[in-house]
């Protein structure tokens, strides 16, 4: 089986501790043993590529993601597995990585170029296109030091994307640049998967990952937490990256547990044990149409006596803007008191009018006077709206259409 | 190989920021051997003499001056060159020896300058120029790009792990350039030892690689004669610390992007 890219049980580890950096400090440290420690940047993730497919990376900072793309281009090589590239690749971990300030666009734009691998003919042949492309005009001639950051970015990215490479690895590199540049380049890399490149993609940016790869990886502390499709991936994120922070916590101590994840500032009277969502029929689901009726349920076991707790539930946009947010206190819901020992139940049911894309359910119980949580979950899970009907924003609105006859030409009005 | 292409953009990068940035531009190249000759010249024939037979102080020192300035600052600027493009290395894959083989390349430009210059003050001091004894300075300039391409590579890489390696290697320098016949003739230094009965150490003065090709300019471009008796041994060293040192960096390419 041809693949275009292995990543075979690659390991890459660092080595924490006193770094020497002179030779004064190695001489100061002479006789001096200490044990080593290690940091897993990369711990046993496995993956394969055949050519055209397109995977998309997540995870939260410090996952691995870019270092899995600096092993991939060979900028850094792994402690142990082995690693194949076929074919010519091109790595945007960086736009405009070599640009000298000083120096005009057009003699920066074959800099660039060639540290990418192009040869400086092919740069010749293609400049007319990248030029074309970043659009920056007669700019091309004055030093880049005088570029806007937008600028800077679309000489960066245009000159990547004609590399016309067999791989390409992209970091987080869109989020300078506006939205309709950001479309140019997803639909630049739509066109070099279709020749047949293969594309791995590390982003933050959830609807990218869904627009651009097929499939999606979750990275999290090194290892690779979840594999399937990018649509797949990106729903479960939040799920799974609680799961695996909530693991982490359990064998180190909870400090180490990431903030904005599964953040945990209370009393525990109460455990929030499980949050689903079901449909209109009762089945588990995360994805739904707009419109749809849905249950958000969550389980709770009761440690200790509780009065009428406070309940809510937040839904999020991944970016974190809120959608919506409902306590029964804002409700004015009056709810029922649990004892230790009980095992809880609160049900949501809602009614969908989102419109297409990926959300984050946060729940949290509070004590009833609002001095303090007794649980809380910021991103308990998340679920997809799909289908949607084209229109963009955050509700939908189910908005039918109506043009109602014009008046006939005999009543005109003045 | 693209990589090729690579370099030439690296060099030129170098080049053309360079010159943008300072006011006197190329002239910076004639400017620095050309101030240092006029005052080494200025203490050599005022208030020292130095006697350096019928050739006049101020080409005697120049012409070792220039290919001297190129070794020292080709060495400075190629053991920085992984550390000041650090960022670079870190996010892309290239053959880092592009690095300091750029800055190298890119004091050859200013090396052919300062040479232009040298022609010219030959002339007007009347001396012979594109002689036949000519034909050995590309010889001696490839021996001498060998030794600095090879310190570079050792330097530039050990930099890395070790930042103050280019400080160490800078103060060597300075004290080097004494003990190359650059500011005095090395007919000097034969006289002295024998005068205090340390005749049979004058070889020990050319385990100096620096020594014999600064001659060998010297005798080829002003004397009209041949190599230095000792460059056969230089060269050697020469190759041998470019082989040395590039197996050296190629061991520790990978590792340069894990130190930041």
């Amino acid at each position: 089986m041809e693949y275009s890219i292995e990543f075979n049980n690659i390991v890459k580890r660092y080595r924490l501790g006193q770094s020497v950096t002179s030779i004064r400090d190695m001489v100061k440290n002479v006789g001096r043993r200490s044990e080593p420690e290690f940091h897993y940047a990369v711990n046993g993730v496995d993956f394969q590529l055949k050519r055209g497919e397109s995977l998309g990376i997540i995870g939260p900072n410090g996952a691995g993601k870019t270092t899995t793309l600096k092993l991939l281009s060979g900028v850094t090589k792994p402690t142990s597995g082995v690693i194949k590239v076929n074919g010519r690749f091109s790595a945007l971990i960086e736009l405009g990585a070599g640009f000298h300030p000083d120096l005009t666009g057009r003699e920066n734009v074959y800099l660039n170029g060639t540290i990418l691998g192009m040869s400086r003919a092919e740069i010749t042949e293609r400049f007319d296109d990248i030029l074309e492309f970043a659009g920056i005009g007669q700019f091309i001639d004055t030093p880049v030091k005088r570029y806007s950051s937008g600028m800077y970015a679309r000489l960066g990215f245009s000159i990547a994307a004609h590399v016309d490479p067999d791989v390409l690895l992209v970091d987080e590199v869109l989020a300078v640049g506006d939205f309709a540049f950001r479309a140019k380049c997803y639909k630049r890399m739509d066109d070099l998967r279709a020749k047949g490149t293969s594309l791995i993609f590390v982003t933050h940016d959830m609807d990218a990952v869904r627009r651009v790869c097929d499939q999606g990886m979750v990275m999290y502390g090194g290892e690779a937490i979840f594999r399937g499709t990018s649509a797949e991936a990106v729903v479960a994120y939040s799920d799974v990256v609680r799961q695996a922070a909530k693991k982490a916590s359990q064998e180190k101590d909870l400090s180490k547990v990431e903030n904005g994840l599964a953040q945990r500032v209370m009393t525990f009277a109460a455990d929030i044990q499980n949050v689903s969502m079901l449909n209109s029929q009762g089945e588990l689901v995360t994805t739904h149409e707009p419109g749809d009726e849905a249950t958000i349920v969550v389980e709770f076991d009761v440690n200790k006596d509780i009065k009428s707790p406070v309940f809510a539930f937040t839904i999020r946009r991944p970016d974190g803007t809120l959608v919506y947010d409902a306590t029964t206190q804002w409700l004015d819901i009056e709810t029922p008191s649990y004892k230790a020992g009980q095992a809880g139940r609160v049900e949501y049911k809602i009614k969908l009018n989102l419109i297409e894309g990926v959300y984050d359910i946060g729940v949290d119980m509070a004590t009833y006077d609002l001095d303090s949580y007794i649980d809380r979950i910021e991103r308990a899970m998340g679920f997809a709206i799909v289908n949607g009907s084209g229109a963009k924003g955050i509700a939908d609105l189910q908005t039918t259409f109506n043009f109602p006859k014009p008046e006939s030409e005999d009543t005109v009005k003045s | 190989m693209a990589h090729k292409d690579l370099l030439i953009s690296w060099t030129s990068r170098i080049v053309k920021a360079r010159y943008q940035q300072s006011v006197l531009g190329g002239l910076w190249a004639v400017v620095q051997p050309l101030a240092l000759a006029l005052i080494f010249t200025a203490v050599f024939t005022l208030v020292v003499r130095m006697d350096t037979g019928e050739i006049p102080y101020i080409v005697f020192s120049y012409s070792a001056l220039v290919p001297w300035l190129l070794f020292e600052q080709s060495i400075s600027s190629s053991v920085l060159s992984l550390v000041a493009n650090m960022g670079l290395v870190s996010k892309i894959y290239f053959p880092r020896e592009v690095l300091p083989i750029a800055e190298v390349g890119a004091r050859l430009v200013d090396f052919v300058i300062a040479f232009v210059v040298l022609i010219g003050f030959m002339v007007f001091y009347g001396l012979p120029v594109f002689t036949l004894s000519w034909i050995y300075l590309p010889v001696i300039l490839v021996t001498q790009l060998c030794l600095v391409l090879g310190i570079g590579f050792i330097g530039s890489a050990l930099n890395v792990f070790f930042r103050d390696v280019s400080h160490v290697i800078v103060l060597i320098l300075k004290i080097w350039m004494y003990a190359t016949p650059i500011i005095y003739p090395v007919t000097l230094v034969q006289t002295q030892l024998e005068n205090f009965g340390y005749g049979r150490f004058y070889g020990l003065y050319f385990l100096n690689p620096m020594s014999s090709i600064i001659e060998s300019y010297r005798n080829v471009l002003l004397h009209n004669g041949g190599l230095n008796e000792f460059f056969g041994r230089s060269a050697l060293v020469s190759v041998a610390v470019l082989v040395f040192g590039y197996w050296l960096f190629k061991r520790l390419e990978f590792k340069f992007a894990d130190v930041v």
